[in-house]
């Protein structure tokens, strides 16, 4: 987007630094005790009138800025010759006991990168949020995170955030905006015209009172959910089923089978964080691991980690439904289901069925497939197995989905028709997501009024009249209640760095409420609502703080109800399944069918401009930077197609040309490609990286359908490189990643796997008070990447960009390496984290000519950046190849227009961890910065080092804590247990580095029978 | 060009004659006995005539070479080492396959002048000061690699141990083959070079005595360091020579010994073996007498000096290089043997991938240039036909580059983890340093050719067969032609 | 003679590059820096004659990475009770009623890519003085100690070395196994 140019820019980081200079005054109390003072703007802007005063250019922020908003900014005028550069030291005029320079404070807070709003404990380091943690207190999501929501303190620090409210597309005054949207209201009023919010779905039960209220104000008023990913067909089957329109909560913890039918639970679906540490959890070897098959057409996440993965095509997924429905019918001695064709292998489906009849009401059928009648067979199914209650729960739902693509339908035929005179629109981007960006925007040119919250000028909002920017979820007040009688609270981390305004308290002024401060609203809304509901605490404000201080709050379910009984039609369910999957098989050989997916890193593409998330390798195809055209390399053979060819893919009048990525696993007829590509007006990070597949997705009785028939290839002789961060994906027989079964398990009866002792030339190098280790669990580890971003956000790894990447220069500190074993058509994959493994005798520390690279009396393998000359023999002698060096400057570097280019996103550092310059070797150092501080405060606590004081940044990521770290020399800390572990090895320890870091095998459960 | 000099030099027939007819001892390594006076002559012509057409257009690329590397190392030192092909996969590439080749060119110098001065070999004295020369800039052009291969050299001096040192106890690693380099090619070419120096001294003081303008004079005084040819002078000066030979002896087997030790040491499959020591001096030896070729057989017809610089020359060096060139086929057939025998697994993929890989063209490259080649210097034919022997040192020196780029790319590519496997593509910076190092070496040696006598006469006197006596009468002599002059 | 003059030279060259070396390794170290603080705050008069701890100020000490210079309010805690005045005092005062930042300059700078934590040395026992040297003493705060890392370690390598059972457990009332020791890993001070 052109008019995000650098001047927009500049002038942004200005009020930006103006901003910081508000947090100095009242940060701390705003969001803590006083609201008042958060809103008292007069306290704040007195606090240094000037500003604070920066590196003599004015508008580049240094790292040193960090000290800046403790009100201790320091400032370089100028070096003469050999002289020490001034620098000032800028206390607060007024202390604050809750801000010292230099110590951290933690507040829960709620993610809101999409709407499973996972709990969170958010570091704020000096007046700034630096990094996002998981909210261990949360009984949903026990501490985990996933990529994107590690990446969200990011975009808080995004350059195309609106300074300002824009009308038509130029800067103005809130009051301007309300005196024109109030006027908007009144004639909507008079005209008894239809007034609309558009917003994705709203998982704040306080959000849902402000629109409860709209609706009373206004009789005319209308709120549509839309999701571009829907869960739609999951909700109406319900609805169909057991009269309930909604998600329910799933239990995968208490399901000994589970099977996904295209439902990437463990990457994106619903709700990965959670059901990711569920999975982890149910799938221990040490006790009755729950096994897990998958029918899915792409390479998923989750189809990676499965014990038995089927390909079937999106239009065949409804008969694999059937098939299963019939076997368990027959068992159950349910009335007979109707036809008799399979799919695919039938034994392998009577193996599936066998097995989840073995474990009825212990079992689980998921399927993200957005149609209905799959989702109604899929309630039979379940009801035949008797696994509502048990591991499906109706009652107590999740309220993370309640988007409509009906009303979502509904609503742009109206607009096209005129009939729509005020549009509010609030975390949507149809313009971009929609199947039918056009009409929609046709019908957005229709309406009197449309206003957008967006954050950004985006290919909606900038079609809008009004933009009326919302904070950054780290800048606001709010609530949460992803499944039912589950709250969580937002807080703010930081004073708004720009003129933004809480969309709530817009909703609120609109409606002309007496109360407009949000804040105020809040506890009030709580104080009638969710205190009334629980017992303990008696007193308001003693309630109102612990949950603030824990972020979240489990009252009691209103009532027990009943399980509900199925009374679904399933019969016609399967005849329209049947009579559609005909269809497609008659020309089955012929066409092909392109499926639509959403990536971890990318999701429905809300991120595009968070280069975190851009350069997080997919956990599959390990491509960065770009979305492709997934074929099965048999498909591929066949059609002549390479690696990088750019494909056409047409249906109809929709054409789609994107490289092809040669996908061992993808199903033979079918095309995978990610949604959330293509963005045109997002960031400069974001903006044409990728190409746009909504369009195609469509309409298909009532529900959005995100695969489409019939799809024609053609090549179009270019070809695209793809920016990929492992080229070579097979093991080539190496003992990398070693693999046990269930069965060797329980052959084995040797008591543990001590660490074989091999004789060394070396002298013992452990001799300091502890020894710092590290313990990876293969089996629990799914290859989200939340630790690769975490680590990234926690130790200032630079993004290098697509160039870089395709050169090898990725600079993240740990990787996951993704192995296939077996054959291309149906491979069986292996996801490892690999980071420095601190060997203790370390191939990198003897060939290091100024003895830059060293291991410390407690075991951690030691990078010192100044003294480090850049020979890059470290690199080139360590077997693991987990070094990376610092080829530019990547910082301030305009060549890398990244987050560390915009004084903005240098916000974001850590100002523990040293920025790297150019020319410089660096790698994991067990979050060594993290080691120092705990032991700094056991220090003041005048206690010692409990194990699990230190949690690195990968760890304290992981939602299936897959990984310990801990101290080797304490017999009784996780890590040193787990090193006992029959399942332990570590990586290519015949070399004898012998490596802090070990693995746990990776356990194969197969089904006896398939 | 060798039969256009031999016909310029109108001796060709006798000389063919002279090796048909086996050498008689005493072989005579100068051709048809020129008198004391016209070897002075003839090795000081070059420096007293203007140069012809062919060293202006030589020093003309050679030159325009050097400025490309000038350039090209400024942007590298501004910008970064990323603007090489490096990757994470491959950490080295060009520039210590540059470093370990210059290096290499570098040994011949060293053999030549000392081993075989300890060896008495005779035929040495009409190439070694050429060849020292050539040592000195090649050694000049590898010590530039590691500077720039950091690409920040202001940071270069954390690699000696010095004093004094604002950092406490902290110094160098001396566990580090690196650090050992630094000592072993700087006392290399400090030793070479004062060699070299002291070799010149008689020379220079017989130009000093020749030179007629001011300048010239005044610069060969300086260097020639008031050099009188008394015999006293001559004794102490054969002594210094036969010690500094003695010095410099082992450091022929030292210097590349512990470059080889850069990789020896390592873990790496591909670098970790024993072998390289020995392996990496032969190879050594066998580049250096490959660039002595080269530069030999361009300088004879260029500056006319057939008749110092004979076929017989060339033969012997020829029968060297094809001597060494089969130690390293050698060292490749152990290699590959003790990849099969030894049952590494990481070693064997790695052999299997060099013979296989997609770097596989640059492992047959370097077989044809330094196991094939080789062989065909059997035949005497070969060894006297100028040409041909051109031909054959071009291709030695290829084939030593790509063993060096083979034996670096192709381990670090595709090392232990799959995962972290990736391709080394070269930039144009890669292939520019690279050929501004020639420019470099080149400019550096036409120059050499030019001011200094890139023979060392007083050796050919004693080597032509006057007798000794006459030997001892030179430097009188020498004084008498500058009564000449004067 | 000819000699005389050679080996003059030679002595002469060695001497020229002896300093040279010294002079260079002393780049960057600033010691004896005494920069003029817009307010002449004198630590004499409050620490020395008054006695008032370095920590009742800096506070920071005790709990954070820096020590930190003290908000005016801290100063003025005093300040608004004591009716002594003097110009420096009346700057103060100035400052705080027109809320406007003291531009105090920072003595003590140590490079971005060190970490240095006060409190775990204050807590560790370490005398202010050690590194500040009599600070007490001094008018015009200025900075004594090179503050280099030869500096630093001679005095880590000290208290690695000590025994068990010394000030920093009296201080602290620690076991022996906690007795924080100085630790002398490159990781403790650069990451």
């Amino acid at each position: 987007m052109s008019d995000l140019g650098k001047g927009d820019q500049s002038r942004g980081c200005k009020s930006a630094k103006d901003q910081l200079v508000q947090i100095n005054g009242a940060a701390a109390p705003s969001y803590w005790k006083s609201p008042e003072e958060l809103h008292n703007g007069a306290r704040r802007t007195a606090e240094f009138p000037g500003g604070l005063p920066s590196s003599p250019t004015g508008e580049e922020t240094t790292r040193r800025d960090f000290l800046a908003a403790m009100g201790f900014t320091v400032a370089a005028a100028g070096l003469a010759g050999c002289r020490a550069p001034v620098q000032n030291a800028i206390p607060l005029l007024v202390g604050s006991d809750e801000i010292i320079p230099g110590v951290a404070n933690w507040y829960a807070t709620t993610c809101r990168g999409c709407a499973s709003s996972c709990s969170l404990l958010v570091k704020q380091r000096d007046g700034r949020p630096i990094k996002i943690e998981g909210n261990a207190e949360s009984a949903l999501f026990g501490g985990g995170t996933c990529a994107t929501g590690q990446a969200t303190v990011l975009s808080l620090y995004d350059d195309a955030r609106l300074r300002a409210p824009l009308w038509q597309g130029q800067p103005t005054t809130w009051q301007e905006i309300d005196k024109r949207v109030l006027a908007s209201l009144r004639e909507a009023q008079e005209t008894k015209s239809e007034i609309v919010l558009l917003s994705g779905s709203v998982v704040s039960p306080s959000v849902q009172s402000i629109i409860a209220e709209w609706r009373n104000s206004h009789p005319h008023f209308r709120h549509v959910e839309y999701d571009p990913v829907s869960f739609t067909a999951l909700r109406a089957a319900n609805e169909l089923s057991f009269g309930r329109p909604v998600v329910p909560h799933y239990a995968f913890d208490k399901a000994r089978v589970i099977v996904g039918l295209e439902a990437d639970f463990l990457g994106t679906w619903l709700s990965p964080v959670e059901f990711a540490r569920q999975y982890a959890a149910n799938r221990n070897p040490e006790k009755a691991p729950a096994l897990h098959i998958q029918f899915e057409s792409g390479m998923s996440v989750t189809g990676s980690n499965a014990d038995l993965r089927v390909a079937v095509p999106p239009s065949q997924l409804g008969l694999v439904a059937v098939a299963l429905l019939r076997r368990i019918a027959h068992k159950a001695g349910i009335a007979p289901v109707a036809g008799t064709q399979d799919p695919l292998d039938a034994r392998k489906l009577d193996a599936v069925a066998d097995e989840l009849w073995k474990y009825r009401g212990e079992s689980l059928v998921v399927s993200g497939v957005n149609d209905r009648s799959i989702q109604v067979v899929l309630n039979a199914l379940n009801a035949a197995l008797g696994n509502f209650g048990k591991t499906i729960d109706i009652n107590k739902p999740s309220l993370q989905r309640s988007g409509n693509d009906n009303a979502m339908a509904e609503l742009v035929a109206k607009m096209q028709r005129g009939d729509v005179h005020t549009l509010l629109m609030h975390g949507v981007n149809p313009a971009y997501d929609y199947s039918e960006p056009d009409k929609f925007l046709d019908g957005l040119g229709k309406t009197a009024l449309a206003v957008s919250f967006s954050d950004r000028r985006d290919e909606t909002s900038s079609r809008a009249h009004a933009i009326c920017p919302d904070h950054h979820f780290l800048e606001a007040w709010g609530d949460a209640e992803p499944v039912d009688s589950h709250f969580s609270l937002l807080q703010p981390l930081i004073a708004p760095l720009f003129e933004t305004r809480a969309m709530q308290e817009s909703l609120l002024r609109w409606i002309g409420h007496p109360e407009a401060d949000y804040y105020k609203y809040l506890r009030e809304f709580w104080r009638t609502n969710i205190f009334q509901r629980q017992k303990e605490i008696h007193d308001f404000e003693t309630f109102w703080e612990r949950s603030l201080q824990s972020g979240v709050v489990t009252v009691p379910p209103p009532a027990a109800a009943s399980i509900p009984k199925f009374q679904g039609d399933w019969k016609a369910a399967v005849d329209r399944i049947q009579k559609e999957a005909g269809e497609t098989r008659a020309d089955a050989d012929k066409s092909f069918e392109l499926h639509c997916y959403e990536t971890v890193p990318m999701r429905d593409g809300r991120h595009a401009n968070n280069p975190w998330l851009q350069e997080l390798p997919d956990p599959i195809t390990k491509v960065t930077w770009s979305n492709y055209a997934s074929i099965a390399p048999q498909t591929a053979k066949k059609l002549g197609v390479n690696q990088g060819d750019v494909i056409r893919l047409t249906a109809g009048t929709r054409k789609l040309e994107l490289p092809a990525f040669i996908q061992p696993g993808q199903e033979s007829h079918t095309i995978s490609v990610a949604l959330g590509y293509g963005r045109q007006q997002v960031g400069r990070a974001g903006n044409n990286v990728g190409w746009n597949a909504y369009a195609f997705t469509s309409m298909e009785q009532g529900d959005r359908r995100y695969f489409t028939k019939n799809i024609v290839i053609e090549k179009t002789g270019r070809t695209e490189k793809l920016g990929s961060t492992q080229t070579h994906f097979s093991m080539e027989g190496r003992p990398i990643v070693l693999e046990t079964s269930m069965a060797e398990l329980r052959r084995n009866a040797e008591p543990g796997n001590e660490p074989a002792t091999q004789p060394s030339l070396w002298a013992e190098r452990l001799h300091g008070e502890h020894a710092w280790g590290m313990a990876i669990d293969m089996n629990a580890c799914t290859g989200c990447s939340a630790c690769v971003v975490a680590c990234q956000a926690e130790n200032n790894v630079p993004v290098v960009g697509k160039d870089q990447i395709e050169r090898i220069r990725i600079m993240h500190w740990i990787r996951i390496d993704r192995y296939y074993s077996g054959e291309e058509e149906d491979p069986v994959s292996v996801h490892q984290p690999m980071m420095c493994q601190h060997c203790q005798n370390a191939p990198c520390e003897t060939v290091c000519p100024v003895l830059a690279t060293t291991t410390s009396s407690e075991g951690l393998n030691q990078q010192v950046y100044n003294r480090c000359i850049g020979t890059r023999y470290c690199a080139n002698n360590c077997p693991y190849k987990v070094r990376r060096f610092n080829w530019y400057n990547y910082t301030e570097n305009p060549k890398f227009d990244f987050n560390m280019e915009s004084p903005l996103g240098r916000m974001v550092l850590n100002p523990d961890v040293a920025v790297r310059s150019r020319g410089v070797m660096e790698k994991c150092s067990l979050c060594v910065q993290r080691v120092q501080l705990a032991k700094n405060v056991a220090l003041q606590g005048k206690r010692e080092l409990a194990d699990g004081d230190i949690q690195t940044a990968c760890q304290q990521a992981c939602p299936s804590q897959a990984i310990v770290f801990g101290d080797l020399k304490d017999p009784n800390s996780r890590v040193s247990k787990m090193q006992h572990n029959q399942r332990r090895y570590q990586v290519l320890d015949e070399l004898g580095t012998r490596p802090n870091i070990s693995y746990l095998k990776k356990v194969r459960n197969p089904m006896e029978t398939a | 060009m060798s039969t256009t000099s031999i016909s310029v030099n109108g001796k060709a027939p006798d000389a063919a004659r002279g090796i048909e007819t086996q050498m008689l001892p005493p072989p005579s390594w100068v051709d048809d006995k020129p008198s004391l006076r016209d070897i002075t002559d003839d090795i000081a012509r070059p420096l007293e005539a203007r140069p012809g057409k062919g060293w202006w257009i030589c020093f003309g690329i050679a030159f325009a070479a050097l400025l490309n590397l000038g350039g090209m190392v400024t942007y590298l030192f501004a910008k970064g080492i990323g603007i090489w092909g490096l990757n994470n996969s491959v950490g080295w590439a060009f520039d210590i396959t540059n470093f370990v080749f210059w290096v290499g060119i570098g040994h011949a110098g060293t053999l030549i002048s000392a081993i075989l001065l300890l060896f008495r070999q005779q035929w040495r004295t009409s190439i070694n000061r050429s060849a020292e020369a050539m040592t000195i800039f090649a050694v000049m052009c590898a010590g530039m690699f590691p500077a720039i291969h950091m690409g920040r050299p202001w940071d270069a001096f954390f690699i000696f141990p010095y004093f004094p040192n604002q950092r406490g106890p902290l110094w160098v690693n001396f566990r580090s083959p690196l650090v050992w380099d630094v000592f072993a090619i700087s006392t290399y070419l400090t030793i070479s070079l004062v060699f070299w120096y002291l070799g010149m001294i008689p020379d220079l003081a017989t130009l000093r005595d020749r030179a007629t303008g001011k300048i010239k004079k005044f610069a060969f005084r300086l260097l020639s360091l008031g050099w009188n040819g008394s015999h006293r002078t001559w004794s102490r000066y054969e002594i210094v020579s036969l010690v500094l030979a003695g010095l410099a002896t082992p450091l022929v087997l030292s210097v590349h010994s512990i470059v080889s030790m850069d990789f020896a040491t390592s873990l790496l499959p591909g670098w970790h073996t024993t072998i390289f020591p020995p392996y990496f001096v032969a190879g050594a030896i066998y580049s250096g007498f490959g660039m002595v070729l080269t530069l030999l057989i361009i300088t004879r017809s260029t500056m006319n000096l057939q008749r110092y610089i004979t076929l017989r020359h060339l033969d012997k060096m020829a029968k060297v290089t094809m001597l060494t060139g089969m130690i390293v086929s050698y060292a490749y057939l152990t290699e590959f043997f003790s990849a099969w025998y030894g049952g590494n697994l990481y070693e064997r993929y790695h052999f299997i991938n060099r013979a296989t890989g997609p770097y596989a063209w640059c492992f047959y490259l370097m077989v044809l240039c330094n196991v094939v080649t080789p062989q065909l210097l059997w035949s005497r034919k070969a060894r006297t036909s100028v040409r041909f022997l051109f031909i054959v040192s071009i291709m030695v020196n290829i084939g030593m580059w790509f063993e060096r780029f083979v034996i670096i790319v192709v381990s670090l590519h595709r090392a232990f983890l799959p995962s972290g496997w990736g391709m080394f593509y070269p930039t144009i910076f890669d292939i520019g340093i690279l050929v501004g190092s020639f420019g470099l070496f080149f400019t550096c040696f036409l120059l050499f050719i030019r001011l200094l006598p890139m023979i060392a006469m007083w050796e050919i006197k004693g080597v032509v067969g006057h007798g000794a006596h006459k030997m001892a009468l030179s430097s009188d002599e020498d004084q008498e032609e500058v009564a000449v002059n004067a | 003679m000819r000699l005389h003059w050679v080996f003059a030279g030679i002595v002469g060259m060695g001497f020229a590059v002896g300093t040279g070396a010294w002079q260079l390794s002393r780049i960057g170290i600033h010691q004896g820096y005494t920069p003029k603080q817009p307010i002449a705050f004198p630590h004499k008069v409050h620490a020395g004659d008054n006695k008032i701890p370095c920590l009742y100020c800096h506070y920071a000490a005790r709990t954070s990475r820096h020590a930190g210079i003290p908000p005016a309010s801290v100063c003025m805690n005093c300040h608004t009770i004591l009716e002594k005045q003097t110009v420096e005092i009346e700057k103060l005062k100035e400052a705080v009623d027109q809320q406007r930042p003291i531009r105090w300059v920072k003595v003590h700078n140590l490079p971005d890519f060190v970490y240095f934590n006060h409190s775990q040395h204050v807590l560790s026992g370490v005398a202010c003085q050690r590194c500040h040297g009599a600070v007490e003493t001094m008018n015009t705060v200025s900075q004594v100690a090179p503050l280099t890392m030869g500096w630093c370690l001679q005095c880590h390598r000290e208290h690695a070395k000590l025994p068990v059972g010394d000030f920093q457990r009296a201080a602290l009332g620690l076991k022996e196994k906690q007795k924080p020791v100085a630790g002398l890993d490159c990781a403790s001070c650069h990451y």
